[in-house]
């Protein structure tokens, strides 16, 4: 029991980084627009926020720097997709291969310096002393609860029982039948790209003042691809996002028990078990369950700029 | 011209950067115009550079032919390049039979990375893009696996890499080997195939509207796989030549992001084959330049971050090239 209690914990903290990063692709590719920069954008959170709090220690100022930085690189970001209208998949790798680049210029003055302050875990009292799961539960940094528990039960309600949310829906399925009832098909797009690149470099502090929390290059090692794949696995809905995120995060730790516990295999071959894992997982649902494919599909027009005159 | 422009943008707005950060962004450009173009050395260090960005260009833009993005030319790189390193290690033989056999190891192997994501994209739909992603990070993890451990160099050179490989390809220009022709010469033959062959045109027309292909009765998905699993070969031999006419070991981090910026490589050259060529000398001495630069504090890194800058404008510029400017008065009328 004392593993699986283990395996929980530490699954709630490395999953929190995918899960708030997903939570961002989630608000992107519903109004129709793939984000691949996430991989970058975690990259620039994670620094901003390291050099943030080595400044002045304070956690808060680092997640709110990351936040403002990746809203501002979302702007740009759907200034390009948005409104000038280009390649998607192209300015999503450019976004990927500056953030990443730019994060590992800057934090060769940063790399190895373990995070002057950071989101410690609170132990909720009462809470934490219930048997078997308390502990798992309720000794969490105080981010976990605002990602796993707040977060993605108020996107929920606001995608799906708010006219505000039908509309958003409306733009990433039909943007030309949302434009005709009067929905700005631009606006929407633009403001919730810039979000969601914000929620994708909030998952950056997470990761650099909650999870590892240091900086080091390649810290972010493909969780931001591993965001994209599991928004497609939790069928573009925030609730799965996050139990999904729960699941990927039970295999990155999988590797962490591996090598507390010494099994006989390297390393580097655990440390493989993500990305094989989000493989296995984004390829064996479509194999399976073909009867709710209608139900997890993607937004009808994700992907494909807008065009008001050509129909 | 918008891709001039881009890449001319590009580089003015990272030397802004870099002059906002201290440095003096002319005395750096000299330093690398110098030194790259000053002598054969940095000649024959560019040359070195441009075989692999060829080839891992070329995988990129033959996929692009067909409509997938294999944008894991990185991991089909690595994989490419620790088959080679395993068959010249471990195979005893004379050269001539054991670089062919590394070369079609390497190829294979490259296939392999590549199979699953070609699969499932042709059977069950699952987006490419992803799965070669992140099988990148499965390469470089499994190069770095062997070179630090089963295979680490017994004799101790330096730490995290593999033995010297005992067969090489042979060298036509100071340290510039025969791998430089033979990737120029791959590029003209794949292009003619695609542009002179009934099967070439088959797959550009199932690349650029799959639809009408399926309904001229082109079997789509045939297409699909054959050339996905080309792509995963020549990045695959890319990494093979890398190991056995430059490196001559395997280790970590051989593959320079050889597979990132093959995809720039492929998107400057807008599928042309010349244009794959062109684009890799421009990434190869941009690239390069990063190396010289090293000592101001400039890194592989930088270079990466300069590259996105590049393929942001180039998006853009391609967008925008699509818009003619017209005079207000004309306008209106």
């Amino acid at each position: 029991m004392d593993i699986i209690a283990g395996l929980l914990q530490t699954s709630i903290l490395a999953g929190g980084v995918l899960a708030l990063a997903a939570l961002g692709e989630v608000l992107s590719e519903r109004v129709g627009v793939v984000n691949l920069g996430v991989e970058g954008l975690i990259a620039l959170g994670a620094i901003t926020a390291i050099a943030i709090v080595t400044a002045s220690p304070n956690p808060v100022f680092g997640l709110i720097g990351a936040l403002g930085v990746g809203f501002v690189v979302g702007m740009i970001f759907a200034s390009a997709t948005v409104v000038l209208r280009a390649n998607q998949v192209l300015c999503g790798l450019a976004l990927t291969l500056m953030g990443t680049g730019l994060a590992a210029t800057i934090g060769k003055a940063y790399s190895g310096m373990p995070a002057k302050a950071t989101f410690a875990p609170v132990e909720i009292p009462y809470l934490s002393e219930i048997p078997l799961l308390g502990r798992a539960l309720f000794t969490q940094n105080i981010l976990v609860y605002l990602i796993y528990v707040v977060l993605p039960v108020a996107l929920h309600l606001i995608m799906f029982r708010t006219r505000h949310g039908l509309n958003l829906r409306a733009v990433g399925e039909n943007p030309a039948a949302a434009d005709a009832a009067g929905i700005s098909v631009q606006k929407f797009r633009f403001w919730y790209v810039a979000a969601g690149s914000s929620l994708a470099a909030g998952a950056g502090a997470y990761l650099t003042l909650a999870f590892v929390p240091s900086w080091s290059e390649g810290v972010v090692a493909g969780r931001g691809w591993i965001a994209v794949a599991l928004v497609i696995f939790a069928g573009y809905r925030p609730i799965n996002a996050v139990l999904a995120a729960l699941l990927f995060g039970a295999i990155t730790s999988l590797g962490f028990v591996g090598q507390a516990r010494n099994w006989p295999i390297a390393a580097p071959i655990l440390s493989m078990l993500p990305y094989l894992g989000t493989i296995a997982l984004i390829i064996m649902p479509v194999l399976a369950w073909h009867r709710v494919r209608r139900l997890m599909a993607a937004p009808a027009a994700l992907g494909e700029p807008y065009y008001r005159d050509v129909r | 011209m918008a891709r001039g422009l881009a890449i001319v943008l590009a580089l003015v707005c990272a030397g802004l950067v870099l002059g906002a950060a201290g440095a003096n962004p002319i005395a750096l450009a000299s330093k690398v115009i110098q030194s790259t173009f000053g002598s054969s050395f940095g000649l024959q260090d560019v040359s070195l550079l441009v075989t692999p960005l060829i080839l891992t260009g070329l995988a990129v833009a033959v996929a692009l032919k067909v409509g997938a993005w294999n944008i894991g030319a990185e991991g089909q790189f690595y994989a490419g390049a620790f088959a080679a390193t395993g068959i010249g290690l471990f195979i005893p033989g004379p050269t001539v039979v054991i670089l062919p056999l590394m070369f079609v190891g390497g190829a294979l192997c490259g296939v392999l990375w590549i199979l699953i994501p070609t699969l499932a994209r042709a059977y069950a739909g699952v987006s490419e893009l992803i799965t070669t992603l992140l099988l990148n990070f499965v390469g470089t993890l499994l190069a770095y696996y062997v070179s630090t451990g089963p295979w680490l160099d017994p004799g101790g050179h330096a730490l995290g890499t593999t033995a010297r490989v005992p067969h090489s390809v042979p060298e036509i220009w100071g340290d510039v080997h025969w791998g430089f022709p033979l990737a120029i010469m791959l590029t003209l033959v794949v292009a003619g195939v695609l542009n002179f062959t009934r099967w070439g045109y088959e797959v550009r027309l199932a690349g650029s509207n799959a639809q009408a292909a399926l309904y001229a009765g082109i079997p789509f998905r045939r297409h699909l796989i054959t050339v996905m699993l080309l792509s995963g070969a020549i990045a695959g031999i890319a990494g093979m030549l890398e190991v056995a006419g430059t490196v001559h070991r395997l280790q970590g981090g051989i593959s320079n992001n050889f597979g990132y910026l093959g995809i720039m490589v492929a998107v400057l050259a807008r599928g042309s084959a010349i244009g794959v060529l062109a684009g890799a000398a421009l990434m190869a001495v941009i690239l390069n330049s990063g190396i010289i630069l090293q000592t101001q504090g400039i890194n592989t890194s930088t270079v990466l971050a300069i590259t996105g800058l590049i393929l942001f404008f180039t998006a853009i510029g391609d967008e925008l090239a699509h818009y003619r400017i017209v005079p207000i008065e004309t306008a209106k009328k």
